[in-house]
């Protein structure tokens, strides 16, 4: 059975292929401005690199905020369940999800079975997101990628103020004039959100296996802070990218099921 | 002949001889308000959309918003002194001083009833709201919501100034400090009746004797502010009409409550909140005309629950929240789009039996000691435990706290509330940041993901327990 996954994100758009419980292939592009184009070109490319077509899908599950906009998909699922599902696949200790995209930020806590108990998102505030590190790579002029690699060299972490993306970005500016190192700046950059994230997390409480998902979970400083925050150890999976839309083809073959189990 | 706004009029419940006898009062106030045509046709779509007018007793209820509204802005006009009262208030004062002067007082509060009609009813509040904000209460200060549509319709003239406001801080003390603002800004007089929310948690529903006598007392006081002011005796007599007024909605919406109980839940939670909101705005016509339409409501409920007819899956989880739908039905909808039944607030039951008997002296202090027992007046632990009491007695399958983000007693339980709540009662809570009043910053498809998922989180429990039985 072929099903497949789609995670329209605010800053990317993934889609996952999926062979019963084995993973065939992904990809993952820009969003952009049309969350219609990004879904087309999102299942496209993966089905290519799989040598699929459509008709050779048996069911399409879509998540994230674009979700309605996947024509394509039969069924269209939250975030938070498909991050669940996502993570059990391969990690099935996992009992916390922390997942940092590139527009929310949530904490999820899943019983032994998987099931979603209890979960926190960030309201309507950017402080806590993947857009947050965005806007102050582009104040600091340095690449995202490097973004968590430099913030560990900081020695001195600056104390960014602002919670306010908007202006943490100014801050960000009067930091620079005053000749503060690069490396302090992202520390502190790097500090504030995770705090943003571990504060709204507490009220739910963190409990091992905690795993780290959401583009954001790719950034070693991150991970780092949250880890001595918590005061535990984060795991994070090959591609934390993708597990949204990987939960979402896994239920897609649930779904798959349940139909086929109705139409006998 | 017809008139542009027939239509609506017509689907809000109005008969012909209603149209024929307000047809001039209804023209003046759409004046006042500039609604034209092409907002009577985006008001009809609009509350077709939100409400289900297939019910008549949901146009009439509709039609008792657009009647409070018209005497709402009419009042001074018609020689009426006005009175203004706030949400949440205490229950009676107002409509004890409409008992003792019925022809001679206009009594409600008018940014619920603005929340009703320009919101609910012709989709025109944020201009309201924008001008709360030019006038005094500035957008990201984190200022009620409430409060500026009340700012607002002033401001702009919607609304007539008051000859008096019932100045309430028991529960909000934010509407008692912009009565004050206003009176610095327009002059005019203010009751105020003073208060303290200040008790121990876990208090709750034993409370201090004294809160009561002092709450009595002011009341009383205010009574007094008002016979100096408005020269209006409120007698016992008044507040005795009042009283069987109130009953008389009450008892309609327990009725209603029973009957959002049957699986499927047979009418939205929006239409009930209708109902439920009345009690919160109006003092007037809307009080007397209510009622009956709960009643005509009601029956054709009860149909439908004979007929197995819902408006949502069977079987789908129900829950609990705070309030209903107040200026903005499409939160509501949306939760019910997603599956779940909104099917009971925290208004939804009677209160808890009185505790202590002290045989209170005054009509006041029997107000006060009721008050005291809704919780809302009481403390934070109240609300958690009104949730607990609410959601054991119906049964729901989960809770919904929502709070408004700007409310000071409401947000600072934000955790506190949800925490309890799942502790006493074993259901899963949301926790929902929200804004009853302005859905320009939470709108319903920017809580829609949280409240996605917390459906899907009940539809998985209810599976689990379905395969452990």
């Amino acid at each position: 059975m072929i099903t497949a996954g789609i995670d329209i994100g605010a800053a990317t758009s993934k889609a996952v292929i999926l062979n019963n419980d084995t993973p065939l292939c992904f990809s993952i592009i820009p969003t952009g401005s049309s969350v219609v184009k990004a879904a087309a070109i999102v299942i496209k490319k993966a089905l290519l690199k799989a040598g699929l077509s459509m008709n050779d899908l048996d069911y399409v599950v879509s998540t994230g905020y674009g979700r309605k906009s996947v024509s394509y998909a039969k069924k269209a699922m939250t975030e938070i369940i498909c991050h669940a599902s996502g993570v059990n696949l391969s990690m099935r200790q996992a009992r916390t999800i922390i997942d940092i995209g590139g527009q929310d930020s949530k904490v999820i806590r899943l019983d032994k079975d998987a099931n979603v108990i209890n979960f926190v998102m960030n309201d309507k505030c950017a402080a806590g997101t993947g857009r947050f590190l965005e806007v102050m790579a582009g104040a600091l002029g340095v690449e995202i990628s490097q973004m968590g690699p430099l913030s560990l060299l900081g020695k001195h972490p600056c104390q960014v103020s602002s919670t306010c993306t908007v202006f943490a970005e100014s801050e960000m500016i009067s930091l620079r004039a005053e000749r503060k190192k690069l490396e302090d700046l992202l520390a502190g950059i790097h500090r504030a959100l995770s705090r943003r994230v571990v504060i709204m997390g507490k009220s739910l409480g963190f409990e091992k296996d905690v795993v780290f998902t959401g583009g954001v979970a790719k950034n070693v400083g991150i991970k780092k802070i949250l880890e001595e925050e918590i005061g535990l150890e984060i795991l994070v999976p090959e591609e934390p990218q993708i597990i949204g839309a990987l939960g979402a083809a896994i239920l897609a073959k649930t779904e798959y099921c349940n139909s086929s189990r109705l139409n006998k | 002949m017809t008139v542009y706004y027939d239509d609506l009029f017509r689907l809000c419940g109005f008969e012909d001889d209603e149209m024929g006898k307000e047809r001039l009062r209804v023209e003046k106030v759409l004046t006042k308000l500039e609604l034209g045509p092409a907002e009577m046709r985006t008001a009809r779509d609009w509350v077709r959309q939100n409400h289900d007018v297939s019910l008549v007793g949901v146009r009439k209820l509709l039609g008792a918003w657009l009647k409070e509204l018209i005497d709402l802005v009419l009042a001074k006009d018609e020689g009426k002194k006005v009175v203004y009262f706030s949400f949440p208030s205490i229950q009676g004062p107002g409509m004890a001083i409409k008992a003792a002067d019925p022809e001679g007082i206009y009594c409600a509060c008018p940014d619920m009833v603005l929340c009703h009609t320009m919101g609910q009813i012709f989709n025109k509040l944020i201009p309201i709201l924008e001008a709360g904000e030019e006038n005094g209460l500035p957008p990201g200060h984190g200022l009620c919501s409430l409060q500026q549509i009340r700012v607002g319709g002033l401001a702009k003239g919607i609304i007539p100034m008051p000859d008096l406001i019932i100045g309430q801080s028991y529960y909000c003390d934010y509407g008692a400090k912009v009565d004050e603002l206003l009176h610095e800004k327009y002059g005019h007089p203010v009751a105020y009746v003073d208060g303290c929310k200040d008790s121990k948690w876990g208090e709750y529903p034993a409370y201090l004797p004294e809160r009561i006598k002092f709450l009595g007392e002011q009341l009383n006081k205010f009574f007094d502010k008002v016979n100096e002011t408005l020269e209006v005796e409120v007698t016992s007599d008044a507040w005795g009409k009042a009283m069987a007024a109130s009953r008389l909605l009450f008892s309609g919406l327990g009725r209603l409550t029973q009957l959002m109980t049957a699986d499927p839940m047979p009418v939205s939670g929006v239409e009930t909140a209708l109902a439920l909101n009345l009690s919160a705005a109006s003092t007037g016509r809307a009080m007397v005309e209510g009622p009956e339409a709960v009643s005509i409501l009601c029956e054709e409920v009860e149909k439908r629950v004979e007929s197995g007819i819902g408006i949502i899956k069977k079987g789908a989880p129900r829950i609990l929240t705070l309030f209903p739908a107040i200026s903005d039905a499409s939160l509501i909808h949306m939760m019910e789009e997603v599956g779940l039944a909104v099917s009971a607030t925290l208004l939804s039951v009677p209160l808890p039996k009185a505790s202590q008997r002290i045989p209170y002296a005054t009509p006041t202090e029997v107000r006060a000691e009721a008050e005291m027992r809704a919780g809302l007046y009481h403390s934070s632990f109240a609300i958690a435990k009104r949730f607990e009491d609410v959601a054991k007695t119906l049964k729901v399958d989960g809770v919904i706290w929502g709070y408004q983000h700007s409310c000071r007693p409401n947000a600072a339980g934000s955790h506190t509330i949800k925490k309890w709540v799942e502790e006493n009662t074993g259901l899963p809570t949301l926790s929902l940041e929200m804004d009853f009043f302005d859905s320009r910053y939470y709108s319903a498809g920017a809580l829609r993901t949280r409240v996605e998922a917390f459906a899907d989180m009940l539809r998985a429990r209810q599976a689990s327990a379905g395969d452990r039985r």
